[in-house]
Parts: C-alpha cells; structure tokens; sequence
C-alpha cells in the first residue's frame, strides 16, 4: 500500500542550469509528461512539465524570423526560469490513499517521493496510481469472478463469507464492503473469487442466508 | 414445408467417461446425454448423421499446447489426481484420453468439410476447451478444442478462420492463442469481465502485433438478453466479419448466457440460439460455401442446454425455406 511500491525509480532528474532545449528532448525521448529538478544533492528544487516546456516557446504565429531568434533564446535558457519551485512531494511512508488525496486536491499528474532529506527517491504519477489499484483490486486477473452480495443485518458479514467461502473450498482473493456514491446508499460487498463455478459460490452464500446482487445496470 | 440440410454430429460415448466427481460440479456427463436425447427425438432426426470422434495425430495439439503441459496432464490423470491447475479442473483416470478425443473432434468435422463429406457439422464434445491456455488447465478446459480446429484449418486447409465465441464467458484462451496470429480473427460476445470469469475480454484488448485488429471483444453487462446480442451482431460483429471476409468459420458454441442457466449473469432465451443459428447460416452462404464447424463449449442447465442446441442447429441447418 506504500507508493515506494509502485513508484518509478530511480527517477530521471533535471538540474536547475539545465538548458531548455536538453530538458524538452529527455521529456519527448522519454515520453514523459513531468520531470523533478534536484541540485547537486540531489534535493529536490522544482518540477517542469511537457506543458511548461510547451508554454515556454513562442507562437508559430511570429513572423519566421523572429520565431528563430526567440526559439533559440529559449532553447538556451535554463529550466529554472520556467520549473514549478512549490513542488507537492510524497514521502518515503506515504500511501497510495495519500498520493490519491494529494492528486485530488493539488490537481497534478505526478509528484516525486522524496527521503526525509527531501533527496528524490521516485516518482509517482497518476498512472502508476491507477496501476496499483488495478493489481489491489485485481482487476484485469484472469481466473476471477465478482460476486455481490448484500449485507444480511447480522453482525460480522465479512468473517461469515470469507468462513462459507473457506468451507466450500471458494478461492477468494478480495473482499469489500462498500457504500455506494453517497451515505444513503445501501453497502454492498464485493468479493472476488477465483472460480469458474459460480453456481456453487451462489449456492454456498444463499444457503447460509445472504442475497446475491446481479449488478444489473441501472436503465 | 419443414426442411433442413443435413447435419453431421460428431459425438462418443468416451466423452462420459470424463469424471468430475459429481456434486455441485457443473460440467458433468449429462450435458452430453440430455443433447443427444433431445436431438433423438427431434424434427431435426432425420436430417442427422452421426459420426464417431477418433483421435488425431498429436502433433496437432502441439500447435496450441506445449508438449510438456501434455506430459503433465496425462501425468496427473494416470498418477490418480483429482485436478490439475486448479479444483475446478476435476479429473480421473481417463480425463487425459478423453479430453485428447474431444480435440479431436473438431479436426475429424474440418476433413469431412473440406472432402465434401459434410456441410453442417457440430461437435458434442466434452470437455469443453475455449479457457485453455499453452500450459494451463483452466475453466473447466484441458485443450482448446475451438484453437485446434482453427488452427488445423489454417495450417492444413490454407483456410482464412473466423471463430465467433458465443458461450457467456471470455474465451481467454482462443484469444492468447490468436492476438498476434493475422491469420484467425477471434470474435467474443460475453458477459462483462469485471463481472465475470476469466475476467479478461475487455473491448480494448483487440490483438497485438501482427495481430492487431484479429480480437474483437463484446462484453454486455449482466442481465443482457436477447436484444443486446442482435445488436451487436448487426452494428459490429456483421461488418467486421464482412470486412475479415472469413473462408473458414468455426463456432465456438457455449449455450451458458441462457436465462435459467446460473454459471452467468446474462438473460438470453432460447429462440436467441435459434436467430444466431440462422446468422451463421446466412454468413456460411456468403463466405463459406455454406459449411461451418460448431463445437460445444458450455451450458449447464440440462433443459436450456438441449433446448437451445436444438434451436441453434435448426436455424443453423434450415433451408431457404425454413428461414
């Protein structure tokens, strides 16, 4: 659940003196779309992106001529004169909850893990967020089934289905219990098992008294 | 008038002999018994000719399994395992022959297709195969039944392949066998994968490679019956099939999306069986001289099963006139 986990590493960094021109080729060699600027330790200073690299250059709309010069001024200006200095940063012991929250409220697309010298350990991106739920959640595994149930009002659901499961012989690899959009909604638990024989996880879960939900789509 | 082209049904008796130890396990013998007895005293009985599946040579199995996970499973069956790969993979001692006849079968309806012998052939064969994998027992499957045939037509018969996969479950195996093979296009309609086993099919996964483009993934969401499927058929299945222009199709035909059939979340009827066979009639005529080779894979309600077997092969055997 750490982002030390999923994080790329070791990252590609910039040096504030770094000219432009160097800085947009390891982004388009690369394909990325954020790079950290560290000094000489190391410790991170900045962050540029594909979009800065991008904002930097001037209209094509200049007349040719002059387009060139300033192309050529930019490409010979250092990064940082147009990298991000408040940069938003996880931590060594951040979570994948924390870079889920950070993404949400700081609207970036990546940010760079950092040690408790602030040195640049990583970087993690939204992508590589979105890959770490995928393998959490198992999504995309081959072998797997979910399974839907509604909660029965009794005490302890979740101990009772991983137990009927158990029993049965049902390999399961997750189990959730979730709301749905808002509070109101009723929960539901969400249980993936690993088997082609649905029929016999149904049987086993409605004989000890629980409701399966067919997620039918909403018309 | 009722009237059918005549129908080739490649079955045996050794297919009962493939024992998943009873109880709740849902692919057992009897899928086998309730087609055949249902098609015994159907209209569609005279129109039948019953053909005895025989083994092939194993170098065609070779072309989709490796030849260890041969040793292996025959290995297991003999030492007196009770599964291999995983518990829903239930076997005994003769599940190694059995299962090694049923990718026979597919082999034995393309030779009689392609000398003449027969136009409309289906294979009522168990175990079933579109979840097996090179080296892997899954799903109930042991050998890609569907992938033989497809790839014996190819390689023997030069032949351009279609296989359209009906059954409610992702053919996870026909397609890692195909999504970087230019030479088969693999065509899945099947409940969503989030929801449902394997888990894989989604639409986004159409081939890769020299294979890009071969897949083509219909994944409905549970509760989609009959409507669903016709759509489907019609806006994006039709011109993709048009547009591959097959010369071979091979029906991977899983009869487990009925309604009363509880292995999956769909709701299709039985008379939907009946219209898919009545579109691969059609497109048999456009594309392949009128000859398909249909081979089962699942369906574990007894009474829908046999039901919609029956349907499938009227619409698919009717004539001009039944249509």
């Amino acid at each position: 659940m750490y982002v030390t986990n999923y994080m790329t590493t070791p990252p590609v960094t910039v040096m504030p003196d770094e000219i432009i021109v160097k800085v947009k080729k390891i982004i388009a060699d690369n394909h990325f779309r954020h790079l950290p600027v560290v000094d000489e330790k190391n410790v991170i200073v900045g962050m540029v992106t594909d979009r800065d690299i991008r904002s930097a250059y001037p209209s094509t709309v200049l007349l040719d001529e002059m387009y060139a010069t300033e192309v050529v001024k930019i490409d010979n200006s250092q990064v940082r004169e147009i990298m991000s200095d408040i940069v938003v940063t996880l931590k060594k012991f951040s979570t994948l909850d924390d870079a889920l929250i950070l993404f949400d409220a700081k609207k970036v697309g990546a940010m760079p893990v950092v040690d408790n010298h602030n040195t640049v350990i990583g970087i993690f991106s939204v992508r590589d967020l979105l890959q770490a739920y995928r393998r959490i959640f198992g999504l995309g595994e081959k072998g797997g089934a979910l399974v839907a149930v509604k909660p029965d009002g009794k005490k302890r659901p979740l101990t009772r289905i991983a137990h009927i499961l158990e029993e049965n012989d049902i390999h399961f690899s997750r189990l959730v219990r979730a709301k749905g959009r808002d509070d109101s909604d009723t929960e539901t638990i969400y249980v993936r098992v690993n088997t082609m024989n649905i029929h016999a996880v149904h049987a086993a879960l409605e004989e000890a008294g629980f409701a399966i939900d067919f997620l039918k789509p909403q018309s | 008038m009722t009237d059918f082209r005549n129908i080739t049904v490649i079955d045996h008796l050794r297919f009962d002999d493939h024992d998943t130890g009873g109880g709740l396990h849902p692919e057992s013998p009897d899928r086998l018994r309730v087609i055949r007895d249902r098609l015994s005293a159907s209209i569609l009985n005279p129109f039948i000719t019953h053909i005895e599946a025989s083994p092939v040579a194993r170098e065609w199995l070779l072309t989709v399994h490796d030849e260890a996970y041969l040793y292996r499973f025959e290995e297991a069956a003999l030492a007196g395992r009770l599964d291999i790969d995983h518990p829903d993979n239930q076997i005994c001692y003769e599940s190694f022959e059995v299962a090694m006849l049923s990718a026979s079968a597919g082999i034995n309806g393309i030779d009689l297709l392609e000398s003449g012998k027969a136009q409309t052939v289906y294979c009522n064969i168990r175990p079933p195969g579109h979840h097996a994998e090179r080296r892997l027992a899954l799903g109930f499957c042991f050998f890609n039944n569907a992938l033989i045939a497809a790839r014996y037509w190819q390689r023997k018969y030069n032949r351009r392949v279609l296989v359209i996969d009906w059954d409610a479950h992702h053919g996870n195996g026909i397609q890692s066998g195909v999504e970087s093979d230019p030479g088969i296009f693999y065509v899945s309609i099947h409940e969503h994968p989030t929801f449902s086993f394997p888990g894989t099919g989604y639409a986004e996964e159409t081939g890769i490679a020299d294979g890009k483009g071969m897949v083509l993934n219909i994944p409905l969401p549970p509760g989609a019956s009959d409507a669903a499927v016709l759509s489907v058929l019609n806006d994006s299945i039709a011109p993709a099939v048009k547009k591959y222009s097959p010369d071979a199709i091979v029906i991977a035909a899983g009869f487990d999306g009925h309604q009363l059939d509880d292995m999956s979340g769909l709701a299709y009827s039985t008379n939907l069986y009946a219209k898919l066979g009545v579109y691969l009639n059609v497109w048999a005529e456009q594309y392949c001289n009128g000859k398909t080779l249909s081979i089962l894979e699942g369906g574990y309600h007894l009474e829908a099963l046999a039901a919609s077997v029956e349907a499938y092969l009227a619409g698919l055997a009717a004539t001009k006139d039944t249509q």
